[in-house]
């Protein structure tokens, strides 16, 4: 389907209508926050449709929250998908290819929008968002987050929902137990790790989880925060590979470095064994989605509840500065086999506009980070989630970006591949970063 | 055979010459639209989309002649892993053969118990394939996994074992899993070909003072060759197949020491979406099953061509 069947109409972009129709509707919603709303005018306008939401299963808390509001709104009920996390882009692609066209909405990882874009498993939106950018507020959107998020090929393939980075989460408790502090550098990290993990292991308590398992999304993530606090990228500026850097081997030799001391064993640690070590207080430090903040002050999951401390991401080498990874991060598309485009636009609308994105943001495991401005410095997030708050603002805005082509999922897999050799001490980290380089130039092309 | 003869008879009815001839291509029509279906069309789709540049998302978008074959074979990963394939299956169907039969034989000797212990034995391959890795992930995990605990307990070991990222000890537990899930299967796929034993034979044989193992080497083995070698090759069909516990144990780590064929070609198809590629893969990998499984079919039919002519 090309973009040209969503339909031109007006959905209500004014503001003059935003207040019409949450008045006329009774509902108050937009108008009883500070931050501005969608709304649809006619309200119930969707009654008696449907809509389907493909979702990775970390986002089902957030989907439902969505469905429940999107209904309440609308009328239109939204039936949320949920997939696994690795799963999505596939799942999407066969559906749009086999013609099945069950879906109407698509929560895609950024780092595929090159392959999204080049499939067109979603429609181009870009008319659209010049159309509704009134309402959109495209601007509101954190600059490093935008753009790599939805563009490909000069056209925007969706709207940003998750503004996903890692930041480092620490035990309280156990480093005060060893006269610790927060480490700044990747070798201090290194340290503290190992003075925890020598100490406690035997009590089943360790230095630090490290996420290694093999999907792209985890052990690529462990591998960014380190490639991003030496001072590396993925690619050039021209788009060419860039792990041919000193800073992409320091990175890998760090993520070696750390396997010893780590949660044993970081090969079979994705974010659900890592997750639960860290809570449970089995693990004392842990880079994660800056939501564990969220999770970790929640009694009924938690047993470190104001335990934890947040700081950013160490640095290394010769490199000053910290830099967020942008790890992960989600987007909303029109799933171009949708029958409903129209409906499934409004609901984008919805669920990245501001007010719904900072309801998302203060629901506990909605899995949900900031992606706008207007969100990261709402006072009602300040408040809610204090200190990764802190550590977000002001950082989010220079976070280094996945490659998002075409080849994107080529790269990331081999990537992943030779990172995972690495851990299993198959390839030293020099051979493994050397031999993606060069793979990542067959990819691409020199 | 009744079958058969009930649809010579019904034939002989509608005539001879070319108007039998065509009632009896009306006969075959659905067999040969269900194989059509089944299997030519998938097969002639799967050999298109090897000779052809396809992703998941575009298909056919050119074509590309033996590129994809030969890239297929001269990756060294995707060699190795159809080496593992071969070798694992081979493996695990010889040792979950033996099992079964042990197993079957025990049953037997129980009698009226046997077949109640059956229904029991059954549990795991009624366990959905992706439970029984998760249970066996959750039992092997070093942190907190209930075999770790035991052993740490024990004082035998004073650090957790990595049972899914060592190179050895994860194809020993996915085996392990493997053995626990399947051999069931084989056990009363065994029970019932040993119940169909003529009892007689049994009986003479004890009359005139055969052990317990020269009734077993003697007797049984051979009276059972054909239905074992019938058991071993489906056995041996489906190990090749293996990935449900490859995917949730080890995702074929620790590096790619436990990535088979079939993962692999997983992998190329839905991770990297290079179908074309993927469709190749398949293509060699369906030959190297044949090759595997050619001297075991042979062997299936020389056992039951022998078994014929003493009977």
């Amino acid at each position: 389907m090309s973009k040209d069947k969503v339909s031109d109409q007006t959905t209500g972009a004014t503001r003059r209508k935003v207040l019409l129709g949450a008045a006329s509707a009774g509902i108050g919603l937009a108008a009883s926050g500070a931050l501005p709303r969608v709304s649809f005018g006619d309200a119930q306008k969707y009654a008696g449709k449907s809509l389907n939401l493909l979702i990775i299963q970390p986002h089902v808390i957030a989907g439902r929250k969505l469905a429940a509001d999107f209904e309440a709104l609308t009328g239109a009920k939204v039936n949320v998908i949920a997939v696994p996390y690795d799963q999505l882009l596939a799942k999407a692609t066969l559906d749009v290819q086999s013609g099945a066209n069950q879906y109407d909405v698509i929560d895609y990882w950024f780092a595929n929008v090159g392959a999204i874009g080049q499939d067109e498993i979603t429609l181009d939106v870009t008319a659209l968002i010049e159309r509704d950018k009134a309402e959109i507020q495209p601007d509101d959107y954190l600059g490093s987050l935008y753009d790599p998020y939805t563009l490909y090929d000069g056209k925007r393939w969706g709207l940003p929902y998750d503004g996903d980075s890692h930041v480092l989460f620490f035990n309280k408790e156990i480093f005060d137990r060893h006269g610790l502090k927060a480490p700044t550098t990747w070798d201090e990290y290194l340290q503290t790790a190992k003075a925890i993990t020598e100490a406690e292991s035997k009590n089943g308590i360790y230095g630090a989880a490290v996420l290694g398992g093999k999907a792209p999304i985890i052990i690529g993530s462990t591998y960014a925060n380190r490639l991003a606090g030496f001072g590396g990228s993925f690619l050039t500026p021209e788009g060419r590979s860039a792990l041919d850097s000193a800073a992409a081997v320091e990175a890998a030799k760090a993520l070696k470095d750390i396997v010893p001391y780590a949660l044993p064993t970081p090969l079979e640690t994705r974010f659900e064994e890592g997750l639960p070590a860290f809570l449970s207080g089995k693990a004392a430090i842990i880079e994660f989605w800056s939501d564990l903040g969220v999770y970790a002050n929640d009694p009924k999951s938690s047993k470190i509840v104001d335990k934890w401390e947040v700081v950013r991401n160490p640095i290394g080498g010769s490199n000053k500065t910290p830099r967020l990874a942008l790890n992960a991060g989600y987007v909303f598309g029109i799933a171009s086999g949708s029958k409903q485009p129209d409906l499934a636009w409004d609901f984008i609308k919805f669920a990245t506009g501001a007010k719904e994105q900072t309801d998302l943001l203060l629901t506990t495991a909605s899995g949900i980070d900031p992606s706008r401005k207007s969100t990261l410095y709402s006072d009602a997030y300040k408040k809610f989630a204090p200190k990764v708050q802190n550590v977000l603002a002001g950082a989010l805005e220079n976070g280094l970006a996945w490659p998002t082509g075409p080849n994107s999922p080529q790269l990331q897999q081999s990537l992943a591949d030779n990172l995972a050799l690495i851990l299993s001490g198959d390839k030293s980290p020099e051979q493994a970063i050397a031999d993606t380089h060069k793979s990542w130039i067959g990819i691409i092309g020199a | 055979m009744a079958f058969a003869a009930t649809l010579g008879t019904i034939g002989s009815l509608r005539g001879t010459g070319p108007r039998r001839l065509s009632w009896r291509f009306l006969w075959i029509t659905p067999l040969v639209a269900a194989l059509t279906i089944t299997t030519v069309y998938p097969g002639i789709f799967l050999i298109a989309l090897a000779l052809s540049d396809s992703r998941l998302g575009r298909p056919f978008r050119a074509f590309s002649g033996l590129k994809n074959l030969a890239a297929s074979l001269g990756d060294p990963l995707f060699l190795v892993a159809l080496a593992r394939s071969a070798g694992y299956a081979v493996t695990s169907s010889v040792v979950q053969l033996m099992l079964g039969l042990a197993i079957a034989l025990l049953l037997s000797s129980l009698v009226k118990s046997g077949r109640f212990l059956m229904s029991f034995i059954l549990l795991p391959l009624m366990t959905p394939p992706i439970m029984v890795g998760i249970a066996w992930k959750l039992i092997l995990a070093p942190a907190g996994g209930l075999l770790n605990g035991i052993l740490t307990n024990l004082g035998v070991t004073d650090a957790p074992i990595s049972f899914l990222g060592t190179a050895g000890l994860s194809w020993l537990s996915i085996g392990v899993a493997d053995v626990w899930q399947w051999t069931p299967f084989i056990a009363i796929l065994c029970f019932a070909s040993i119940a169909s034993l003529p009892a007689d034979v049994f009986e003479a044989a004890a009359i005139d003072g055969a052990g317990t193992w020269q009734t077993f080497r003697r007797i049984l083995l051979p009276l059972l060759a054909p239905q074992l070698a019938a058991i071993f090759l489906l056995r041996l069909v489906i190990a090749f197949k293996i990935f449900d516990l490859i995917y949730v144990l080890t995702f074929g780590g620790p590096g790619f020491h436990t990535t088979t064929a079939s993962f692999h070609i997983w992998r190329r198809a839905l991770e990297q979406f290079d179908v074309g590629r993927a469709a190749a893969e398949t293509l060699i990998f369906t030959l190297v099953v044949g090759a595997v499984t050619l001297p075991v079919v042979w062997l299936a039919k020389r056992t039951a061509a022998a078994e014929a002519g003493h009977a």
